[in-house]
C-alpha cells in the first residue's frame, strides 16, 4: 500500500462520516425550529421556569448522569412509556389527564449538553419535577424541601408518592456538599427539616444546591398544560405483561 | 545463526541500541507514570463500584461521592493510564521501525510531565465538583485545548520518523501507529469544537461526546495496541505474518466501522434516527476485524505455543489478542436493536467499556512493556513471579468483572422491560453483580500494584544486569529474544 492510497483511504473512511455524522447533523440540528401545532400558526414550545442551565451544570458536575437517565425513548425502542410515572402523570381522580409522552428535542433547551445517562441504577428523570410536586402537593413537606431532605440523605426520607419510608434501599449518594453548616440564627427560615452535626446549627442548602434543586423540579417533560397533536402521540397500549 | 556475525548484523544491533538509548526517557517515564495512574484508575473504579450497592461505603468524604468517583476513575483509567501507555508504545515502535533515532527526547519528555500535571489538575477538579459532566470528558472545558497541545508535542516526532523513512516496504504495524496518530487529534479537536466551544442542540453535544468516548478506543487505544501485537508475534517467534493480504483487510475494516460508532449509546433519543442505527451497526461488524486481527495473529504463533507461555510478552499480548475477538463476538451479539433495548442503559456497556480499556488495550500494553522495558534500560526485569502474578490475577479480575457486569447489565435490563417488576426488586436483582464487580476490582489492584512496584524498581535502573531475558519457566536453552549479551558483547559472540 502507497502511503498516498493510505491518505486518500483515510480521507474516504474517516472523512464521510465526520462530514455525515458529526458536521452535518450538528449544523442541522442548530437550526431546528419548533414545530407548528395548527394552520393558526401557532408552534409547539414548552418552556421551562427555574434556573435551567445552571442547575443542568451542577446535575453533571456531580455525575447524577452515571445513574440517572433522562430520556423517555419511543416504543421502538424501549418501554420507558409505560413504566410508572416516567414519562408523566397517568390518569386518576386527582388527574385526569394522562399526561404522558416520548422526549422531544425541545426538552432539553437551555442545557449545555443533553444528561441522556450513562445508566439506570435509579429511575429515569425525565419528570422527576412533576412526580414530586404531584405526590407532595399538599403535604407537611414541601416539593422542594422533599428534594433537598433526599439529596441530603436518601435513605432517612419518606418517598414521595405513597408514604413508604424508603430503608436502605436507594443507592443514591449523600451529597453534603451542597449543604452547608451554619448558626442556627443565620440559617432562618432557610433551615432544612434536618438534624446539624453540631448543637445550635442548622443545614442550609449552599448555592450549588439552590441551582441543583431549582434545575430538578423544572424536569417536566410531559403534556400538562402543552396538549400534543394527535398525530404525534405514541401508542398507548402497554405490551401485555402490564 | 552464522558463528561469526556480519558487519550488517553489528551495524543493526548498534543501531537498535541506540535508538532504544535515545528513547530511554521519555519511555520509562510515559511507562511508570501511566502504571501509577492505572493504580490510582483502579482504586477509584473500586470506590466507585463499591458504591453502587454500598452506598454508605466512604460517604463521609464529599470528594469521592459516587458519580464524581466514576467520571474520575474513567478520566485515569483512559487518560492518566491509556493514553500514555499508547504514547510510550507509540514513540518506541515508530522509531524501531522505521530505524529512525529519536533527536527530540528532552521536548517529548517536557511534555509527558505538562500532560501528567493537565491529569492531575483535572482529575482534581472533577473531584472537587469542576467537571463538565460529560462522559470521558469530565475535565473541565478549559482543559481540553492544552491537552490536544501537549499530544502533538508529543507525536510530531513520531509523524516525522514516518516521512523520513528510509524507502521501501511499510510494516503493517507502521500504518496502525499512523492511523492512530491521525485519528485521535481529529475526534479530539473535534470533540473539543462541538461539545465544549461551538452553540448547537444539547443533544448533538451529547452525541458528539459518545462518539468521541467511543474513539478513543476504537481509533486510538486499540491501533497502538494492535500495531505492537503485529511487532512482537512475529518478532518474538521468530515467523513472518500469518497472512499480509488479511492484515491489511482488518485494518481496512477497522477503518471503515471505527468512524461510525458510537451513536448507538443514544438509541430513542431524539436526534437524526440514522445516527443510533449506523453506530449501532457499525459496532455489530467490528466482528469482522475482530476476527481477522485475531486469527492472523493466533495462526503467526500457532505451533509455538510453549514459546507463547514463556514468553511474558507473547502472552500477555496473545491474551489481549484472544480478548479482542471476545470483544468482537459480545459487541455483536449485544448491539442488535433488540439487545440495546434492554441493555441500553444498564452495566452492560460499562463491562464492555472495560473488557475493551483493560482486557483488550491494556493486555496489549503490559505485553509491549515488558517487551520495551528491558530494551530501553538494559536490565532484566527482577521476578518472573511478579509477572506471573500479573497476569493471573489481571485475568481472572477481568474476566470477572466483564461477566458480573454484563449478566448483571442483562438482568437489569430484562428487569426494566418487564413492567410487572416494580423498579425497586430490578435494582436489588442486580445488586450481587455489583459485588461481583467490586470484588474483582480489588484483585486488579493488587495485581497492577505488583506490576507499578516492578516498573518502578525497573526505572530505577535496580533490575538484573544480566541479558538474559525473564521467562515464565525456569531453564529453558534458548531464549526466544535472542542470544544471551546480544547488547552488552556486541561484536564479540554470535548474533
Amino acid at each position: 500500500m502507497t502511503f498516498k492510497a493510505f491518505i486518500l483511504g483515510m480521507l474516504a473512511t474517516f472523512g464521510l462520516p465526520w462530514l455525515f455524522a458529526i458536521v452535518l447533523p450538528f449544523a442541522e440540528m442548530r437550526g431546528l425550529e419548533s414545530p407548528q401545532l395548527d394552520e393558526e400558526g401557532g408552534y409547539y414550545d414548552p418552556g421551562r421556569a427555574e434556573r435551567i442551565s445552571e442547575g443542568s451544570k451542577v446535575y453533571g458536575q456531580e455525575g447524577c448522569a452515571v445513574c440517572h437517565s433522562q430520556v423517555v425513548r419511543p416504543t421502538y425502542a424501549g418501554w420507558d412509556v409505560h413504566r410508572g410515572e416516567w414519562a408523566g402523570l397517568r390518569a386518576s381522580p386527582d388527574q385526569p389527564d394522562d399526561t404522558r409522552r416520548e422526549t422531544l428535542p425541545s426538552d432539553y433547551f437551555d442545557e449545555a449538553v443533553a444528561h441522556i445517562g450513562e445508566a439506570r441504577n435509579g429511575p429515569d428523570l425525565s419528570n422527576f419535577g412533576r412526580r414530586v410536586e404531584f405526590y407532595q402537593k399538599g403535604k407537611e413537606i414541601s416539593a422542594e424541601q422533599w428534594v433537598y431532605l433526599h439529596l441530603y440523605n436518601p435513605r432517612g426520607i419518606k418517598n414521595y408518592k405513597d408514604d413508604q419510608f424508603i430503608p436502605a434501599k436507594s443507592t443514591c449518594p449523600s451529597k453534603r456538599s451542597l449543604f452547608d453548616q451554619v448558626p442556627l440564627y443565620q440559617a432562618g427560615d432557610d433551615a432544612l427539616a434536618l438534624e446539624a452535626d453540631e448543637e445550635g446549627f442548622a443545614v442550609i442548602p449552599n448555592d450549588r444546591g439552590r441551582r441543583l434543586v431549582g434545575y430538578l423540579l423544572s424536569l417536566k417533560k410531559d403534556t400538562l398544560g402543552q396538549p400534543l397533536p394527535k398525530d404525534w402521540t405514541f401508542t398507548r397500549e402497554a405490551p401485555k405483561a402490564e | 545463526m552464522s558463528e561469526t556475525p556480519s558487519t550488517t548484523d553489528i551495524h543493526d544491533i548498534e543501531l537498535r541500541s541506540s535508538i532504544d538509548r535515545s528513547l530511554r526517557h521519555p519511555v520509562m517515564f510515559f511507562f511508570a507514570s501511566g502504571s501509577v495512574w492505572l493504580v490510582l484508575g483502579i482504586l477509584l473504579g473500586f470506590i466507585a463500584s463499591a458504591k453502587k450497592h454500598a452506598p454508605e461505603f466512604l460517604d463521609c468524604i464529599s470528594w469521592i461521592d459516587a458519580g464524581k468517583v466514576d467520571a474520575a476513575h474513567l478520566s485515569a483509567l483512559v487518560y492518566g493510564w491509556g493514553c500514555q501507555a499508547a504514547l510510550g508504545m507509540i514513540s518506541w515502535l515508530m522509531a524501531r521501525l522505521t530505524r529512525k533515532e529519536c533527536t527530540a527526547s528532552g521536548i517529548i519528555l517536557v511534555a509527558g510531565h505538562l500532560w501528567n500535571l493537565i491529569i492531575m489538575v483535572g482529575i482534581v477538579a472533577i473531584l472537587a465538583g469542576q467537571g463538565s459532566g460529560v462522559t470521558l470528558m469530565a475535565f473541565p472545558s478549559y482543559i481540553w485545548v492544552s491537552l490536544l497541545v501537549v499530544y502533538l508535542m508529543i507525536t510530531l516526532w513520531s509523524l516525522v520518523q514516518f516521512q523520513v523513512r528510509d524507502a521501501g516496504h511499510v510494516y503493517v504495524s507502521q500504518w496502525y501507529l499512523l492511523a492512530g496518530l491521525l485519528w485521535f487529534p481529529w475526534i479530539l479537536g473535534s470533540a473539543i469544537f462541538f461539545v465544549f466551544a461551538s452553540e448547537g442542540h444539547p443533544l448533538m453535544a451529547a452525541a458528539v461526546a459518545a462518539w468521541f468516548k467511543s474513539g478513543v478506543f476504537l481509533l486510538f487505544l486499540l491501533p497502538t495496541a494492535l500495531a505492537s501485537a503485529y511487532y512482537l508475534a512475529p518478532k518474538v517467534t521468530g515467523r513472518p505474518v500469518y497472512s499480509y493480504n488479511v492484515a491489511l483487510f482488518g485494518f481496512w475494516a477497522l477503518a471503515l466501522l471505527g468512524p461510525w460508532a458510537g451513536f448507538q449509546r443514544l438509541m430513542g433519543a431524539p436526534i437524526p434516527q440514522f445516527l443510533p442505527y449506523a453506530g449501532a451497526a457499525a459496532m455489530v461488524l467490528i466482528l469482522i476485524p475482530a476476527l481477522a486481527v485475531g486469527l492472523n495473529i493466533l495462526k503467526t504463533i500457532q505451533d509455538q505455543k510453549e514459546l507463547a507461555a514463556q514468553s511474558p510478552s507473547l502472552r500477555f499480548t496473545t491474551s489481549g489478542i484472544v480478548l479482542f475477538i471476545i470483544f468482537g463476538v459480545l459487541s455483536f451479539g449485544l448491539n442488535t436493536v433488540p439487545a440495546i433495548k434492554m441493555t441500553q442503559f444498564s452495566y452492560t456497556g460499562y463491562g464492555l467499556d472495560i473488557l475493551s480499556i483493560y482486557g483488550v488495550f491494556s493486555l496489549c500494553a503490559f505485553g509491549a512493556i515488558y517487551f520495551i522495558v528491558p530494551r530501553v534500560t538494559r536490565r532484566e526485569w527482577l521476578s518472573s513471579r511478579f509477572i506471573t502474578w500479573h497476569f493471573f490475577l489481571s485475568l481472572y479480575a477481568v474476566a470477572s468483572i466483564v461477566c458480573c457486569a454484563i449478566i448483571g447489565g442483562i438482568i437489569q435490563g430484562q428487569g426494566m422491560e418487564d413492567l410487572s417488576q416494580p423498579f425497586g426488586t430490578m435494582a436489588e436483582r442486580s445488586n450481587s453483580y455489583g459485588w461481583g464487580v467490586t470484588i474483582a476490582w480489588a484483585f486488579l489492584l493488587v495485581a497492577n500494584l505488583v506490576f507499578c512496584l516492578h516498573l518502578l524498581l525497573m526505572w530505577a535502573r535496580l533490575g538484573r544486569r544480566s541479558s538474559h531475558p525473564t521467562l515464565l519457566q525456569n531453564h529453558h536453552p534458548e531464549s526466544p529474544h535472542g542470544p544471551e549479551g546480544e547488547i552488552d558483547n556486541i561484536g564479540s559472540v554470535n548474533a
